[in-house]
């Protein structure tokens, strides 16, 4: 028994006193449970288990500042209408932002944060971390920090990029479909129907095997695999908002396909489909990344985070967590995507289970 | 009785198109090859003769179609040809890799099924609680993390650091069951993490769907006691997602594997694909793409038969 133990039971124990002291149900349970929780896993994990518990708490409340503080934040920055949105959104839609955010700061500015540049070799491979170097050396001795903030830059853009790609074509398509119908409609749905049964990672191998992993070739095949994605939605969404009187006035009054799309559909479905772009991005990003560490993506000397893995993942093996950063960044962005994709999701549909 | 058998039978047919559509798209994506196979193995400082030699090999001078057939008729009796690199039946090498990947997502599915499904209902019971909170977030971050995180993370701290398992999943014939069973441990828990994320969030909603209906409403109303309802009137009903949640994913965990397989050197079907892309074997390639569809496909029918069989308004469509 050290202060630490002690301390740390002093703080739980009474911190579910205090809880139930003012009926705090939900805060009672968690600091309660996480007390007997605690009991297990120090016989277990000894002193060791109940750092980690702290440290993950820390993360946890540190988050939950930052999402707080950022929220706030917003609430004061952004114009009135906005604001009042953003009052509603949960903790997890704001640290979602936040990080989105940050990332995209990296990525823009990227040579003027990063200390090296992406491919220039600056010391032994493998070197360890020091001052100039944060996050120490790779394979090859080039600097881990600024591979990876050139790594938000090169992956996150390329992902971006397809998924625009994927989704213009699937939404239109998909618009088009709804409102036209007939043998469009059913072309373009076979054809769907055909690339969605193969699963997408086996798809994008043919085809990479097929025509090289050159950037173009990816982009475009990646946009091949997801539009059917797209289709689907824009058609189901589109589908119902034809069917309404306004647009049978527009067609009356003799407007053609194109401006019914543009004019009528589009402003009415665009909930539903940034919370569509938002997924997709992250299906998107995600098999980019699984590319990228097969060795089928990004070639290099560019940047990325899914090769870094692969190529320093032997130092995973001698218990070193660097290769695992630039997975964490692939991870982390994935999650604040889909927590403010969630948020939208939530807002959009007005579910209140 | 005999709509059910129709509608199945209907559903099998189009299975079976979509296959063979899929088995030409294959087939056709190598035939789009710039130059054609030959050329693009051999590369640009291949002499004429050698182009020569390796497409009469082939029997490239015959009409696509012809060989299209060929190749499919013969995939049927699982002859895949011969690889381009090693020159060995790409079967032989195929049948026993496929087996180990099989073994390897059935593996995984034992653990994860009945745990999803478990976690599932109760956070669809218990939802907007702490419980249901923290397993969203949790299930979240999973789905949302690439397999080799996950799949390294487990090998630092379950293998580097403590030694638990091993982290290397290389398997031979002359190894007992259980020590398969330990060797296979960590690829199938990466694999066990992912999934059953997926199917708790999908079990979640559909009983969730289930829970707000109105003759469940009625149930309550009446005074049925909790646990009754759902036996007794939810369960019945919640069958036929249950069925579709988990036939899906077992198409994921088949599928899912190639990242993992890599991650862990597990001498699977995923790494065998992997590998024969960057050396462009495309028989190879073509043998294990149809492979993976085909496995895909047929759970995707399965989950589509599941539910038709246990759903009766599905039984008397429209």
């Amino acid at each position: 028994m050290n202060y630490f133990v002690i301390a740390y039971y002093a703080l739980l124990i009474g911190g579910s006193c205090l809880a139930a002291y003012y009926q705090k149900r939900t805060p009672f349970l968690l600091l309660f449970s996480l007390t007997l929780a605690s009991f297990i896993m120090g016989i277990i994990g000894g002193e060791g288990a109940l750092w980690s518990v702290t440290i993950a708490a820390g993360i946890i409340a540190l988050a939950a500042g930052t999402s707080y503080a950022f929220r706030e934040f917003l609430v004061i920055v952004l114009p009135r209408e906005m604001s009042k949105t953003i009052k509603t959104a949960p903790l997890t839609a704001s640290f979602g932002l936040f990080v989105v955010m940050t990332y995209a700061i990296a990525g823009i500015f990227a040579p003027v944060i990063a200390p090296f540049s992406e491919a220039e070799v600056v010391s032994s491979a493998f070197a360890p971390p020091d001052q100039t170097m944060l996050l120490g050396a790779d394979q090859l001795g080039r600097d881990m920090f600024s591979r990876i903030i050139f790594g938000a830059r090169n992956s996150v853009g390329l992902a971006l990029l397809a998924t625009a790609i994927a989704f213009f074509t699937g939404a239109v398509a998909g618009m088009i479909a709804a409102t036209k119908g007939g043998w469009f409609d059913q072309v373009m749905g076979r054809i769907v129907d055909v690339i969605m049964s193969i699963p997408s990672i086996i798809f994008a191998l043919l085809l990479l095997s097929i025509f090289g992993t050159s950037i173009a070739t990816l982009v475009v095949v990646i946009g091949v695999i997801y539009a059917p994605r797209v289709f689907r939605l824009a058609r189901a969404v589109a589908g119902n908002i034809v069917v309404m009187d306004y647009i049978e006035a527009a067609k009356l009054r003799g407007e053609g396909t194109w401006y019914l799309i543009r004019k009528e559909i589009l402003p009415n479905s665009t909930a539903p489909l940034i919370a569509e772009f938002g997924l997709e991005f992250s299906f998107v990003f995600l098999l980019v990344a699984g590319l990228s560490f097969l060795g089928l993506g990004i070639q290099p000397p560019t940047a990325d985070w899914g090769s870094m893995v692969r190529e320093n993942a032997t130092l995973v093996s001698f218990g070193e967590i660097t290769p695992l950063i630039p997975a964490a960044a692939i991870a982390l962005l994935t999650v604040a995507v889909n927590f403010v994709v969630d948020w939208m999701l939530y807002r959009s549909s007005g579910l209140k289970e | 009785m005999n709509d059910v058998i129709k509608i199945i039978l209907k559903r099998l047919g189009l299975g079976l198109v979509t296959l063979l559509v899929i088995s030409v798209i294959i087939f056709g994506a190598v035939e789009m090859l710039p130059g054609d196979i030959a050329q693009a193995v051999l590369g640009q400082g291949a002499t004429e003769e050698n182009v020569a030699a390796m497409r009469e090999q082939l029997g490239l001078d015959r009409p696509a179609v012809e060989r299209y057939f060929d190749w499919l008729g013969n995939a049927l009796t699982g002859d895949f040809g011969k690889s381009l690199v090693n020159q060995k039946q790409v079967s032989s090498v195929i049948a026993e890799r496929f087996w180990n990947t099989l073994s390897l997502a059935l593996y995984a599915a034992v653990i994860a099924v009945p745990i999803a499904i478990f976690l599932g209902v109760l956070t669809a019971l218990w939802r907007n609680s702490p419980f249901d909170r923290v397993a969203n977030v949790v299930t979240l971050t999973s789905i949302s993390s690439p397999e080799f995180f996950l799949g390294y993370i487990l090998i630092l701290f379950l293998s580097v650091k403590t030694g638990y398992f091993p982290s290397l999943a290389k398997i031979s014939d002359g190894m007992s069951f259980w020590e398969k069973l330990d060797r296979m441990f960590l690829p199938a828990l990466t694999m066990v993490l992912v999934v059953v994320a997926h199917m708790m969030r999908m079990t979640r909603s559909a009983i969730i769907n289930l829970l707000a209906s109105p003759y469940i409403e009625m149930a309550r109303l009446k005074g049925v006691p909790g646990w009754r309802i759902i036996v007794h009137h939810a369960l019945p009903n919640a069958w036929a997602p249950i069925i579709n949640v988990i036939a899906l994913n077992l198409a994921y965990l088949v599928t899912g594997v190639v990242l993992v397989e890599v991650v862990f050197v597990f001498p699977g079907i995923g790494q065998m694909l992997v590998d024969s892309v960057t050396k462009r074997d495309f028989p190879v390639v073509q043998a294990c793409c149809l492979i993976f569809a085909a496995t895909f496909i047929v759970l995707n029918l399965a989950a589509d038969v599941g539910s038709i069989l246990t759903n009766p308004r599905l039984r008397h469509p429209k």
